[in-house]
C-alpha cells in the first residue's frame, strides 16, 4: 500500500512543469484509450458471437452521455499519437534532444498540435449528435 | 573553472525482453499513427455511431482491404496497449514475484480478449442475409 501512496503523491507532487505534464497526460489518455479498446473489440466482437448485443451496444454508443466520451476518446487518441511520435522521434533519432528546454517547447508544441487535429472532428461529432439525438440542425443538415 | 572532457563511448548492450518490449513501443507507435487515426476518423467523424448498423459491418468487411487493416489495428493496437498497462502498473509493482503475476495475468488478459477479436475478425456477421 505504501508503494501506492509514494508512486501517486510523486506523480502529484513532482513539479516537472511541462515535462512532468506531457508525462501524465501521456499516461491518462493512454489508460483511457486502452480501457475503450478493450471493450470496442469485445463490441465488436458480438457482431460474430450475438449480433443482438452488437445492436446493443451501438445504441449505447449512440447516446449523449457517450457522444461526449467519444468527443473524449477522440482527443486521447490525438493527444497520444503526436505525443507518442514526439517521444519515439527522439528515443530513436535524436537522443542528445532529451534537455529541459527542448521538453519544454516540444510538449507545448505537441498540445497545440492535438487540438488542432481534434477540434474540427469534435465539432462535427457535437454536430452529429444534435441532430441525431435532439434534431437540432447546428449545419450541413 | 574546471575542464570537463566528455567521452562518447558506444557499448553493445544484449537486448533483453524488457529492451525489445521498450523497442517495440516506438516501433508499433510509428504503424499505430496510420492505423488509428484513419480508423478513427472514419468511423467516429465521418461515418458516425449513428449511421452504423449490422449491416455496415458486413459491408466493411466485404472488403479484404478492411479485413487486413482491422487486423493489423487488432494486432498492433491492443499489443501496443496493453504493454503500456503494464509499464503503468509496474510503476506500483515492485516485487520480482508480484512482477511476474502482473506479466502473465496481463499476458493472459491480453491473449483472451485478442482471441475474442480474431475469432469476430475471421468469422464475420454471424447473420443470414439480407440482414435485419
Amino acid at each position: 500500500m505504501s508503494t501506492l501512496k509514494t508512486t501517486l503523491t510523486g506523480y502529484a507532487g513532482y513539479r516537472g512543469r511541462e515535462g512532468h505534464w506531457a508525462f501524465l497526460l501521456h499516461r491518462i489518455t493512454g489508460l483511457g484509450v486502452v480501457l475503450f479498446l478493450t471493450i470496442h473489440i469485445v463490441d465488436i466482437a458480438f457482431v460474430y458471437f450475438q449480433p443482438a448485443l452488437f445492436l446493443d451496444a451501438l445504441a449505447l454508443y449512440q447516446t449523449t452521455l457517450f457522444g461526449i466520451g467519444e468527443i473524449a476518446l477522440i482527443f486521447c487518441v490525438f493527444f497520444h499519437g503526436v505525443n507518442g511520435l514526439r517521444i519515439a522521434y527522439f528515443d530513436m533519432f535524436k537522443p542528445g534532444l532529451w534537455s529541459i528546454e527542448m521538453q519544454r517547447k516540444t510538449t507545448r508544441t505537441t498540445l497545440i498540435i492535438a487540438i488542432i487535429l481534434w477540434l474540427p472532428a469534435a465539432v462535427w461529432m457535437v454536430r452529429n449528435i444534435l441532430l441525431h439525438n435532439y434534431g437540432i440542425v447546428l449545419f450541413g443538415g | 573553472m574546471a575542464a570537463t572532457t566528455e567521452t562518447v563511448r558506444r557499448v553493445k548492450v544484449k537486448p533483453n525482453y524488457e529492451m525489445i518490449a521498450w523497442k517495440w513501443m516506438r516501433y508499433s507507435a510509428f504503424a499505430l499513427i496510420p492505423l488509428v487515426w484513419i480508423h478513427a476518423i472514419l468511423q467516429d467523424v465521418v461515418v458516425g455511431v449513428h449511421a452504423m448498423d449490422l449491416g455496415y459491418v458486413a459491408e466493411r468487411w466485404a472488403s479484404l482491404f478492411w479485413r487486413v487493416f482491422d487486423a493489423l489495428l487488432l494486432g498492433f493496437a491492443f499489443a501496443h496497449g496493453v504493454n503500456g498497462l503494464r509499464q503503468v502498473l509496474n510503476d506500483f509493482i515492485h516485487g520480482e514475484k508480484g512482477r511476474k503475476i502482473l506479466n502473465w495475468s496481463l499476458f493472459i488478459f491480453w491473449l483472451a480478449i485478442f482471441l475474442i477479436g480474431a475469432i469476430a475478425l475471421i468469422g464475420g456477421v454471424n447473420q443470414q442475409f439480407p440482414l435485419e
